[in-house]
């Protein structure tokens, strides 16, 4: 009988921001055992898989570092985008039906163009997988669902432009909330339009808020979008007990999620509740995603869960209605949008990193063309970095480049090198993860 | 005890296989004297008297340090079924269903301890249902979920259903320190199914060694291949299960010391037992062994039993050649009418003994028009040669999924690349020279001896494990393989708390009188509680034990016969 559930665990006890930050050595420690105690690595539903350790290359397909990517990360990224290219390869050779890399470090705060450490991370291992999967197995159609109640805006920025990954996120409100962004109108570039959602709820949403917004929008998506495969950013931080957040998600809710979700692959993102949260989450997303009974996990303290606020459901039923609407006419949106915008669509973003104090600027640019997917060119800046102010003019694209486009790019890039502005001068290649520097 | 005065220490082990029951006498690094008489299945205890009384016969056992009896009782018991009714209440709180989890459905009982140790439910039992649930059981087996962080659920569990009759209570936290209460419970069920079985098995034993003037401690083989006084063993009785391949671990560790990474292949007639070795030490499997499927606490060697041997039955299905799992009494070389795996290396020249005209004929009726039967045996060799190869490779793979909680883990990494073959047992020759040239790897075959196994047992050091888990949050540290939960001042540090297992290790030792050679840390975990961005305590997570392996090797020619 062939596993329902891959596990790859790997709770890095000797990875920390610091002492006393959330992301310290504790941080998986009583989910480890709690799943231990529980005795779920001994079940036929469950095969454990170790991670392995992730090539540069491969954080490369998604991230473009500044100086390079291998001077950010420590081994311990290498390790947790390991972990998910290892739940890949489970899924996709056949050997389990779905996957959960329970790992740590996280990703989903971590964008394409790297500084330094922002949100707790440095690179995205989620994108990291994406890329995997489509680099080695051919994958096109592919839908991230992000539940962790911190908006994904690294994964945002990474599918912004990629009209083949349906990217959705909901989030506790980003004007309550780090990072502050997530709001619908952010509904991807000309070429993407619809397939960024962002779905921002109210402090105090518990089970059935996120489970009528799951049911009345988010399954309906999925469901017409039809992907090759689902990814679930399976942050646990709308926990109620949440020491950053001010949800009212239960270990409970957050099972039944899972159960109704099927996500091919799971990721562990955010979710600080170490002690109260974490055990009982991750107990009941393994059990819903290897298809065993999940109606006996409880927190202890259960207690303290409060009534969801009536406006919660409000909120919901608002963004169902309007993100429908969206999402049905994203076709006609996305072309009239190009039309408008012609060869090229630029955004300029802010970016802050609050790990560091870090600054960064960044215009980034789609370059649109007939015969290929076209490429996309970003400047960065950035200012206290511990390498100090830099920056890069970089020139991103994949494998299938039309002739054209092909020597546009170099163009693009020797154009930059002979502006003298740029620190670095970079050529992305998002197929093979080389990046070169010109 | 010191090391080098343990070499002229003199022992005696015992030893029941499924064919024959040995008894051998070691001192000062050579085998006194050894017997061989057969097991009789239906009667274990009768084999083993015979055992002893022909080795006591004009033998002086006035140095005699120590009896250890490795018998078959309780593997055969619990694999055939030949239990009691066992009485199972368990408090699993939150989490997975268990209704499955156990060889018995399980009387459930309310109350729970959290990850923490701290107790969130009181236990709340309906009596008059555990009475109905209990009527005709003797044996009652108490688990609940984290109980090694903090017994008293269990223990008030014990006591509210002491009135109940019961001869004798099993309790998981006792079973073993370590996190996994599916498993803790399974090891507290099948010890109390064979509880009363076993202790009439210890009695008899004890007795007529008692009788026969014989007043040293006598201890028990245990799955890990190391050994328990007869007093624990009561207690713990399911750890007595799969002493067979255990005491052929011990035979080999006797024997020869491979070093670095190796791999032992013990040929038997009927079985080939594989098991993995590093710097001269029997690797232990990554997790307890499983009992008639379940998974339980009984630690074990990484070995498998392949159904391959000198007796392995040849057959041939249209293309494909068979060799065992059926066996046969006796090689055709030796007089039997059916080729043997033997055969096939006797016509090969790789083995001699027996017949080797009888051995050929035999193979040559399994050749098909025109084949040449050394090509034919040559296939029969291939075949049982690869179906090794392919059980060493899973082993490999199943040593490497071991779980990693470091980066350093990950890094460093803990892969297994065997450097040498050891092959022991009746058809090693050939088959391990082949698997050795296939797998490129040197082999070495030691000089084997008859009662290797006997040997192993009789040198078997005591094991015994120490968990110990400190919280200074909650106050306490708990060592719950000796019951002990104390309150923790917080400035304890994590040396001091090594000390604090090191000295219970050591008194349990000096309780039993058991010889000690060391005691080692074999797992470590410290960390720092935080609560609202500060420091408020930690967690420190020991695991010792006394050092385990054999007293002394016993040199290989001497045991040659």
């Amino acid at each position: 009988m062939k596993p329902n559930l891959g596990l790859v665990f790997f709770p890095a006890f000797d990875w920390m921001i610091n002492q006393t930050h959330p992301e310290r050595p504790e941080r998986l420690l009583y989910t480890r055992d709690q799943i231990m105690e529980e005795g779920l690595f001994d079940v036929p539903e469950i095969r454990e898989y170790r991670p392995v350790l992730a090539e540069i290359a491969d954080l490369q397909r998604v991230h473009i570092g500044v100086p390079t990517i291998a001077k950010l990360i420590t081994p311990a990224h290498l390790v947790s985008a390991g972990g998910c290219l290892a739940a890949a390869d489970a899924v996709m050779q056949g050997e389990v039906k779905r996957a959960f890399a329970l790992v740590r470090p996280p990703g989903h705060h971590a964008m394409r163009v790297v500084h330094g450490i922002r949100g707790f991370c440095v690179v995205n291992i989620e994108a990291i997988m994406v890329a995997y999967l489509r680099a080695k197995y051919g994958v096109r159609k592919i839908a991230v669902v992000d539940t962790d109640v911190h908006h994904g805006d690294g994964s945002e920025d990474i599918f912004y432009h990629d009209p083949d990954t349906l990217f959705i996120s909901f989030h506790q409100d980003g004007r309550t909330l780090y990072p502050g962004t997530g709001f619908p109108k952010q509904a991807g570039s000309p070429a993407a339009m619809g397939m960024n959602i962002n779905l921002p709820l109210l402090p105090g949403t518990g089970d059935e808020g996120i489970h009528r917004l799951f049911d009345g929008l988010i399954k309906p998506i999925l469901d017409d979008f039809e992907p090759e495969l689902i990814i679930n950013s399976a942050g646990q931080d709308n926990h109620f007990s949440d020491p950053l957040a001010s949800m009212q998600f239960t270990a409970q809710g957050y099972a039944q999620l899972a159960d109704k979700l099927k996500a091919d692959i799971a990721v562990l993102e955010g979710g600080y509740s170490v002690e109260s949260a974490l055990p009982y989450i991750n107990t009941g997303i393994i059990l819903a995603m290897a298809e065993l009974p999940y109606g006996k996990v409880k927190e202890p303290d259960l207690m303290q869960v409060a009534e969801q606020r009536k406006e919660c459901n409000a909120r919901v039923d608002e963004l169902i209605s309007t993100i429908s609407t969206l999402w049905k006419n994203r076709k006609n949106l996305s072309e009239a949008a190009l039309a408008k915008c012609g060869a090229s669509w630029s955004r300029h973003k802010d970016i802050y990193y609050d790990e560091e104090g870090i600054s960064e600027s960044q215009i980034e640019t789609a370059h649109y063309c007939k015969d290929c997917k076209g490429f996309l060119t970003i400047a960065t800046k950035a200012e206290q970095t511990r390498f100090g102010s830099q920056s890069a003019f970089i020139v991103s694209h994949d494998e299938s480049l039309c002739a054209k486009c092909k020597t546009q790019i170099f163009d693009e890039a020797l154009k930059a090198k002979k502006q003298g502005l740029w620190q670095y001068v970079f050529v992305q290649n998002r197929l093979s993860g080389i990046i070169e520097t010109v | 005890m010191d090391k080098t005065d343990e070499v002229a220490l003199m022992f005696l082990g015992v030893d029941v296989g499924g064919t024959f029951t040995d008894a051998v006498v070691v001192d000062n690094k050579r085998i006194l004297k050894q017997v061989k008489v057969k097991t009789n299945s239906e009667n274990v205890l009768q084999g083993i008297l015979t055992a002893l009384d022909r080795i006591l016969e004009n033998c002086e056992l006035d140095l005699l340090e120590r009896v250890v009896v490795s018998s078959t009782v309780v593997t055969n018991a619990l694999i055939v079924g030949d239990t009691e009714e066992v009485f199972l209440a368990v408090m699993p709180g939150t989490g997975m269903d268990i209704t499955n989890s156990f060889p018995v459905a399980p009387f459930i009982v309310e109350g729970y301890v959290n990850h923490h140790g701290k107790v969130t439910k009181n236990v709340e039992l309906n009596y008059l249902a555990a009475q109905a649930q209990a009527k005709g059981k003797r044996v009652a087996a108490i688990s609940g979920k984290f109980s090694v962080r903090n017994q008293s659920n269990e223990v008030a569990l014990r006591q509210e259903l002491s009135e109940l009759d019961f001869e004798q209570f099993f309790l998981g936290s006792e079973m073993s320190g370590e996190l996994n209460f599916v498993r803790r419970t399974n090891s507290a069920y099948f010890s109390a199914a064979i509880y009363q079985k076993y202790a009439h098995f210890i009695h008899q034993i004890v007795t007529s060694i008692r009788s026969r003037g014989i007043n040293v401690p006598i201890h028990i083989l245990k799955a890990d291949g190391g050994t328990m006084p007869i007093e624990v063993a009561l207690q713990h009785p399911v750890e007595a299960i799969f002493t067979g391949p255990a005491a052929s671990v011990l035979g080999i560790e006797a024997l020869s010391l491979p070093e670095g990474q190796a791999i032992s292949l013990d040929v038997g007639g009927t079985t080939t037992d594989i098991a993995f070795w590093e710097n001269g030490r029997p690797l232990l499997a990554n997790k307890g062994a499983r009992i008639n499927g379940f998974p339980t606490t009984v630690r074990a060697y990484h070995m498998r039993s392949v159904p391959i041997g000198g007796d392995s039955l040849l057959q041939r299905q249209g293309d494909a050649y068979l060799v065992g799992p059926k066996r046969v009494d006796v090689a055709a070389a030796l007089g039997g009418n059916k080729a043997t795996l033997g055969d096939a290396l006797i016509v090969l020249s790789v083995v001699s003994f027996g017949d080797i005209e009888k051995a050929k004929n035999a193979l040559i009726k399994l050749c098909y028009d025109g084949e040449d039967h050394l090509v034919v045996a040559m296939r029969f060799v291939e075949v049982a040669v690869s179906v090794l190869e392919q059980t060493i490779k899973e082993m490999i793979q199943e040593w490497e999924v071991k779980p990693v909680y470091t980066v350093n883990d990950m890094i460093s990494g803990t892969s297994f690349r065997p450097e040498i073959l050891v092959g022991v047992g009746g058809g090693a020759t050939g088959l391990v020279q082949r698997l050795a040239l296939k797998m490129n790897l040197p082999v070495s075959v030691p000089p084997g001896a008859m009662v290797a196994n006997a040997v192993g047992a009789a040198l078997a050091r005591p094991t015994l494990i120490g968990t110990l888990r400190a919280d200074s949050q909650e106050g306490y540290y708990i060592i719950p393989e000796g019951g002990i939960r104390e309150d923790l001042s917080c400035q304890a540090t994590r040396s001091e708390l090594e000390d604090i297992l090191r000295s219970w290790l050591l008194s349990e030792a000096q309780r039993w009188h058991l010889p000690v050679a060391g005691v080692e840390v074999i797992a470590c975990e410290e960390f720092t509680t935080i609560q609202n961005y500060y420091s408020i305590g930690k967690i420190v997570y020991l695991k010792m034990q006394l050092a385990p392996g054999i007293i002394y090797g016993v040199q290989g020619q001497e045991v040659s016969f």
